[in-house]
């Protein structure tokens, strides 16, 4: 595990493309996280499963902290993301947006653990897991994990997990797209959001990974 | 005159209850035939078994495109061979462009015909061209399919999707429905400038409001999943008038 003190007012922006996280960032005040990870390999050794581990502490007021996620996982593949924001003070802010995308017989599972101090008042903290089934063998399992003391705060938590569009799928159909594609095109729709996320720092990770979302179509 | 559409008998249902009773239909090639009736006579789901949807079934009769069987092609197929709707309830797709949905689908229909894909630069000019004819705006572009798009735009941008993909057969699925004047206007005007006399269109409508814009060859009254009276355009203003009553299947 890595652990890293981020001083005050300092930011810390990572990218971790196909490789496990286990990541434990204490804030102080002021200090600016964001972290993206992204299991998107194609060709990884069969039954390996990938455990992400994050934790956050906001230990000092007006701390900000960014978690996405997305797992884009074919055949016996499996990854767990774990998350632990704990909002220690008060006035910060957390997003987290964790998407996974299963085919075959994929397994995905999230656990997000967001913990509101009794006196972190005036926190802002959302949590945000939605998931795409690409098959019958696929299987997600989804456990937030919301302790909330506090009362003078703004939390939101929301998780889905379905198929896609089908009504979508038929319209491109009936535009000449092949359902093949439409399903890749749609698949390519919902990762997006994510990989937007990344910011200019790692602006070449980004549009590598948007045109290889989007080279499907070409 | 040639040939285009010859539904013969067309019996289909969906989730086992039977929608379509027998229908007998012949379009060719210049004509534009108005298809009114009742809600629950069944024209969506006309609609909807001529494009493939897979909720319907078919249970009798044959469909034949320029003489091949329609009913046994993939939906995508239709569409590239030239099966076009315009649907009722336009569908939102987040996240995929106009530009990267608009180009994929013309391209796939250019492979089924032998063509070379369009350069992005003569793509472009196409788009920009065939947006003109229905006064969208430029930033269509880089919207999302649909998203957020008014009413009258949805429909807009489903005869936009026509003039890029030029089909010979359009049907129009109330197309009308939520539009007001000025839209109705540009949206019918957009299907008049692309008649020519190799396509032919099948107006789907409840009113004849529409049919003031798109003047039919012919008007069919369907009525409980079966074609029951066939007429010119005068046919649609008499229904206006004395509704659907009497012409019950």
């Amino acid at each position: 595990m890595e652990t890293i003190l981020l001083h005050s007012n300092e930011s810390f922006e990572r990218v971790f493309l196909n490789e496990p996280v286990d990541l434990h960032i204490v804030q102080e005040a002021g200090s600016r996280v964001k972290i993206v990870v992204v299991d998107f390999e194609t060709s990884r050794p069969r039954d390996l499963e990938i455990a992400n581990r994050i934790t956050i502490e906001q230990a000092g007021e007006g701390c900000v902290t960014e978690i996405y996620g997305l797992a884009y996982l074919r055949g016996d593949e499996r990854v767990t993301t774990e998350t632990h924001v704990h909002h220690q003070v008060g006035s910060g802010r957390s997003e987290q947006l964790i998407k996974f995308v299963l085919d075959d017989q994929a397994q995905g599972r999230f656990v997000g653990d967001l913990k509101i101090a009794p006196d972190a008042q005036q926190v802002e903290a959302h949590q945000t897991n939605r998931n795409i089934l690409l098959s019958e063998g696929a299987q997600m399992r989804t456990q937030p994990q919301l302790e909330i003391y506090a009362d003078d705060v703004k939390a939101t938590h929301g998780a889905s997990t379905g198929q896609l569009d089908e009504s979508a799928l038929f319209y491109m159909q009936q535009r000449g797209i092949s359902k093949e594609k439409a399903r890749q095109l749609l698949v390519g729709a919902f990762m997006r959001e994510v990989i937007e996320a990344i910011g200019d720092q790692h602006s070449a990770v980004r549009e590598q990974l948007l045109h290889t979302i989007d080279g499907v179509v070409e | 005159m040639n040939k285009l559409l010859e539904i013969r008998n067309l019996h289909a249902s969906i989730g086992g209850k039977e929608i379509l009773k027998g229908i007998d239909l012949v379009i060719n090639e210049g004509e534009v035939h108005a298809i009114m009736g009742p809600n629950g006579a069944g024209k969506s789901t006309l609609s909807a078994v001529l494009t493939g949807h897979p909720a319907y079934e078919v249970t009798g009769g044959e469909v034949l495109l320029r003489g091949e069987n329609l009913l046994a092609m993939e939906p995508e197929v239709r569409a590239r061979a030239g099966v076009f709707l315009s649907f009722q309830y336009p569908v939102e797709i987040p996240g995929v462009s106009m530009t990267n949905f608009m180009r994929t689908a013309l391209n796939e229909k250019r492979a089924y015909e032998g063509k070379e894909p369009l350069s992005a630069k003569d793509f472009l000019r196409l788009m920009r061209e065939k947006k003109q004819l229905l006064e969208l705006p430029d930033k269509l572009n880089n919207r999302s399919v649909n998203e957020g798009f008014s009413g009258g735009e949805k429909k807009k941008n489903e005869i936009f999707q026509m003039a890029m993909l030029e089909p010979c057969l359009a049907i129009l699925d109330e197309t009308d429905s939520g539009l007001d004047i000025d839209a109705l206007r540009i949206v019918a005007e957009g299907v008049n400038r692309l008649k020519n006399p190799h396509n032919a269109s099948i107006v789907i409508t409840h009113y004849q409001r529409l049919l003031d814009y798109i003047v039919p060859d012919f008007v069919h009254v369907l009525a409980d999943g079966k074609i029951v009276k066939t007429g010119d355009k005068t046919l649609a203003l008499e229904l206006e008038e004395h509704g659907y009553e009497g012409l019950e299947g």
